[in-house]
């Protein structure tokens, strides 16, 4: 019965909002404009250090989010510049290359003092400004038969804001998206050239949507370290095929796909550990096995989707994203 | 400005090449690296050639169907695990410890042959069923990315999160004056230039794998001209797997070691060769991966070295905007 | 109203002191194309020392296959470059400038296999094409009022435009679902939303039923009758002598005659050239 109370929980907690940011920043790039951003970790990454690395110099909340976008923003705009003139699969394997290497560099020794290097940094270097702002007591509040903190980490003030910022991003991406300048990425995704006879400056649109998905994608990880912590690990190649799978599920170009895709799977995935857990005795499956197990369904998951439902639950088949 | 980008762009080749030469020379000779630097040049090419091994097989695929294989890194795992069985539980206690090392070139060999089968299977049981449905590639690509992340968890499971060694001796390197070599590393390498000698041969001179350039080239003229397409890409996948799993055993003998993700870590550096030498080129990956290999290695005389692998994706994506057709590759066929 | 034409080889008349030879200058040409030379590897595929377009007419460019045609029209309309050449639209150099910037200076194009963007509805298509649009700035998209009226005045424009090309009752449909033909008539009337001066046609009549061929005649000599210049690729010799007041053949690259469409027609020069290449085509048809 705990449970299904906990996989409740999950539907809206903080890390669910932090993915739902996430996809909807892959979403711009992917679903709207047809990039093949295979790198989004990587924005998450810089998004989440940005912020972290500001908060511990002393800047307030408002720089260390602004010095965070900027920094997904350049990054967009240093992957783009190569590759937004070249072939789909060019920017695939240039933005996976560049999320691993902002992944090593944040491993790296070289960097410790700033990074925290192979550790990362810990969650109480820098969440004590944003717990600070939180209208909530700081103890342990109940709502119905579910229990969080005021304040601290996955807190319920952290959980409305960051699916605030959800509901925001959504009404974002609506509003560009029925907009001329949704419409020329449209074009775009399907037929670059049909674009350009059209008088539009494809690779200036291209660069946009990169980087506005990126800027996305940077709060997303600024949302995950504000819940948990700033580890590079946790913000490798599985999670940016973890967001794939969320935002394919959801349903790509759709308003409602990247929420929908991430409240669902997420706590589908966190029910089947769940019960892998508690009906499974810990020698035929341990905890960690259980985690390997969940990300085999992932992986599954994915090839399942776009193999029989490319347009995922609330896309529509016939403005499939995907080009063959 | 622009002519000069243009002329760059022109003679992109012999300029990187001559940069590369002067930069090597300077490291050999600079009081600061030149007693390291012989060293992990010899280290950089073992690298690099089994590097080559491995990602041949991720060429051929792209060449012949288009699809860039982010499984072909399990693969590579695939060839390490499957020998590590072998050897543990079957061979090497069936024969006497002084033949161990013949239980693990029995275990090596099987582990190739059984791997070549999944390549086998696969082709028959998904990527050619896949390719039927009219299924286009960028949807295969990512059908091939939840393999990837289903096999490495798979994996996981089975063998757990530590390191393993596939061979428990401790052997003296060989010592050749300014350079050491371990016998591992030299076996490798041997291995690796004998398999990779295989595979040129077979390109160059069979009918078969002039077939097969000619698929990779232009699939639609070579099935005009009569060849059967859909038996070369299976045997693509056949030898890719094959390789891919020669290359990890030898690569495990080398890094003294290997865990559930060591084909995962190099898949991007596997990218970066086939990338660097020429999407679809396979003697282009071979000359990807042995920069790619120099590279990392060299990049430890004035680079941190656990940026070794950042150093190398780096070069990628500089030469991806120079020459994004890569080394060996057409300029026409890009964009 | 189609406006009739005359089936009399007459010369349309700012064409009438023209030589009827490669290069022939016209008395107000609104592009001027000069020494293009575009190799691929060892094959020459152009090589056109001058051509000029007249304003406000008909021509069109034919040849026999690999003639070169649809590379001097990506050429001139930027969606190739050459190693050399240099050509003007209104005086003003378009030499080095993208696909895009061709465009918006007014010279838009039809490609010969259809781009009509299929996932996007018909009037999604047509108001595409519309040029200047303010919504299309990222930060201006956030805020309707600063598009809403652009985009009507937009979308009155594509409607007309629907019309006059019998598309209107499908301007909801997605232009996936048309025939070829309408696709071909969708591309032309989408091309038309930006008011171009000269409207480039790579063989608008490829692949389309006979029973609409008509029509698109109609439309393109409605074009030039509305003050529009049009250059168009065809293999249709039909079209080319019905509706075109100028014919440049090129052949292996070069231009090897020029003229009004019957003269042209009968030029042994010209039929050698299609001998062995295009021997079903009846060049001396209607004569």
């Amino acid at each position: 019965m705990d449970l299904l109370i906990d996989t409740l929980q999950q539907l809206f907690s903080p890390l669910t909002a932090a993915f739902a940011i996430a996809a909807i920043g892959l979403n711009v790039h992917f679903g709207l404009t047809g990039l093949l951003n295979m790198g989004h970790a990587g924005f998450m990454l810089i998004g989440a250090y940005g912020y972290a690395i500001a908060t511990i110099q002393g800047a307030p909340i408002w720089l260390a989010v602004i010095i965070s976008l900027a920094g997904a923003g350049l990054f967009a705009l240093l992957l783009g510049w190569p590759t937004l003139k070249l072939r789909g699969d060019y920017l695939a394997i240039v933005t996976i290359a560049a999320a691993e290497m902002v992944r090593l560099v944040g491993r790296t020794q070289a960097l410790e003092p700033w990074t925290g290097a192979s550790t990362g940094i810990t969650g109480k270097e820098y969440k004590e400004p944003f717990e600070a702002t939180s209208p909530f007591p700081e103890r342990l509040i109940p709502v119905g038969p579910f229990e969080l903190h005021g304040t601290a980490s996955s807190s319920w003030w952290l959980t409305l804001v960051s699916w605030s910022v959800v509901a925001l991003l959504i009404v974002l991406y609506w509003l560009l998206q029925r907009s001329p300048w949704g419409r020329v990425l449209r074009g775009i995704r399907e037929d670059e050239d049909a674009v350009r006879s059209l008088g539009k400056n494809v690779y200036s649109f291209k660069m946009q949507a990169l980087v506005l998905g990126g800027m996305i994608g940077a709060l997303g990880g600024v949302s995950y370290a504000l819940g948990a912590q700033v580890h590079p690990d946790s913000m490798g190649r599985p999670t940016t095929f973890l967001i794939w799978t969320l935002l394919l599920l959801g349903g790509a170009a759709s308003v409602f796909g990247p929420a929908l895709g991430s409240m669902l799977f997420l706590a589908t995935q966190f029910l089947v550990k769940g019960v892998l857990d508690v009906f499974v005795p810990d020698d035929i499956v341990s905890a960690p096995q259980a985690e390997t197990i969940s990300l085999a369904f992932v992986g599954i998951t994915l090839m399942l989707l776009i193999i029989f439902r490319p347009q995922g639950i609330l896309g529509k088949r016939r403005e499939l994203a995907i080009n063959g | 400005m622009t002519n000069a980008l243009a002329w760059a762009r022109a003679h992109s080749m012999a300029l990187a090449g001559v940069l590369a030469v002067l930069f090597l020379v300077w490291l050999a000779v600079a009081p600061s690296t030149r007693d390291l630097f012989p060293q992990t040049l010899a280290n950089g090419i073992t690298f690099g050639l089994l590097l080559a091994l491995a990602s041949v097989g991720l060429s051929l695929v792209y060449g012949t169907t288009g699809l860039s294989n982010f499984a072909h890194g399990e693969q590579v795992t695939l060839g390490m695990v499957l020998t590590f069985v072998f050897h543990t539980m079957l061979f090497r206690d069936m024969l006497p410890s002084s033949m161990s090392d013949l239980s693990l070139i029995i275990s090596g060999t099987l582990a190739v042959l059984i791997a070549a089968s999944t390549g086998w299977i696969q082709d028959w049981g998904l990527w050619g069923r896949l390719r039927a449905r009219g299924i286009g590639v960028v949807q295969q690509m990512i059908v091939s990315i939840g393999l990837s992340l289903a096999m490495l968890n798979i994996i996981q499971y089975f063998i757990g999160g530590e390191r393993l060694r596939l061979d428990r001796k401790i052997r003296i390197p060989y010592d050749l004056g300014i350079i050491g070599i371990k016998p591992q590393a030299a076996a490798s390498i041997i291995i690796s230039l004998i398999a990779l000698g295989a595979v040129a041969y077979f390109l160059l001179k069979t009918r078969l794998g002039r077939a097969t350039r000619a698929v990779s080239d232009n699939p639609a003229l070579a099935s005009a001209s009569g060849i059967a397409v859909n038996h070369i890409v299976r045997l693509s996948w056949v030898f890719a797997t094959g390789l891919a799993a020669l290359g990890g055993i030898l690569l495990a003998l080398y890094e003294e070691g290997f865990a559930f993700n060591s084909g995962g870590r190099i898949l991007l550096l596997m990218f970066a060769a086939v990338t660097l030498g020429g999407l679809g080129q396979a003697f282009g990956a071979l000359a990807g991966a042995l920069v790619i290999g120099i590279v990392s290695e060299v990049s430890t005389l004035f680079m941190p070295p656990d940026l070794r692998y950042a150093t190398a994706l780096g070069i990628l994506i500089l030469v991806l905007l120079i020459r994004p057709q890569g080394i060996l590759g057409r300029a026409e066929r890009v964009g | 109203m189609a406006k009739k034409r005359s089936n009399a080889p007459a010369v349309h008349p700012a064409f009438a002191d023209v030589p009827h030879e490669p290069g022939a200058p016209k008395p107000d040409p609104v592009v001027v194309a000069h020494g293009i030379l575009r190799k691929f590897g060892g094959l020459t595929a152009v090589d056109v020392d001058h051509l000029e377009i007249q304003r406000n007419a008909i021509t069109a460019l034919i040849g026999p296959n690999g003639a070169g045609k649809s590379t001097l029209f990506n050429l001139l309309t930027g969606f190739d470059r050459p190693q050399n050449g240099a050509w003007e639209f209104n005086g003003h150099s378009l030499s080095s400038r993208s696909p895009a910037q061709v465009a918006r200076a007014g010279m838009v194009r039809t490609f010969q296999l259809t781009k009509a963007l299929s996932r996007m509805t018909v009037l999604e298509n047509m108001r595409l094409g519309a040029a200047g649009q303010r919504g299309e700035n990222i930060f201006a998209a956030l805020l309707q009022p600063l598009w809403g009226a652009q985009e009507e005045a937009h979308t009155e424009r594509a409607l007309a435009l629907l019309e006059r090309f019998k598309l209107l009752e499908k301007k909801d449909d997605y232009a996936g679902e048309l025939s070829g033909g309408q696709r071909k008539l969708l591309e032309m009337a989408r091309a038309l939303m930006s008011e171009p001066e000269i409207v480039m046609l790579d063989e608008p009549m490829a692949g389309v039923n006979p029973a609409l061929t008509e029509s698109l005649l109609d439309h393109i000599v409605q074009l030039r009758d509305e003050g529009v210049t049009v250059l168009f690729v065809e293999h249709d010799m039909h079209m080319v002598r019905r509706i075109s007041d100028w014919v440049v053949v090129m052949a292996e690259g070069r231009i090897i005659a020029e003229g009004p469409p019957h003269s042209v027609m009968s030029n042994p020069a010209v039929q050698d050239a299609y001998l062995g290449a295009h021997h079903d085509t009846d060049l001396s048809e209607g004569q």
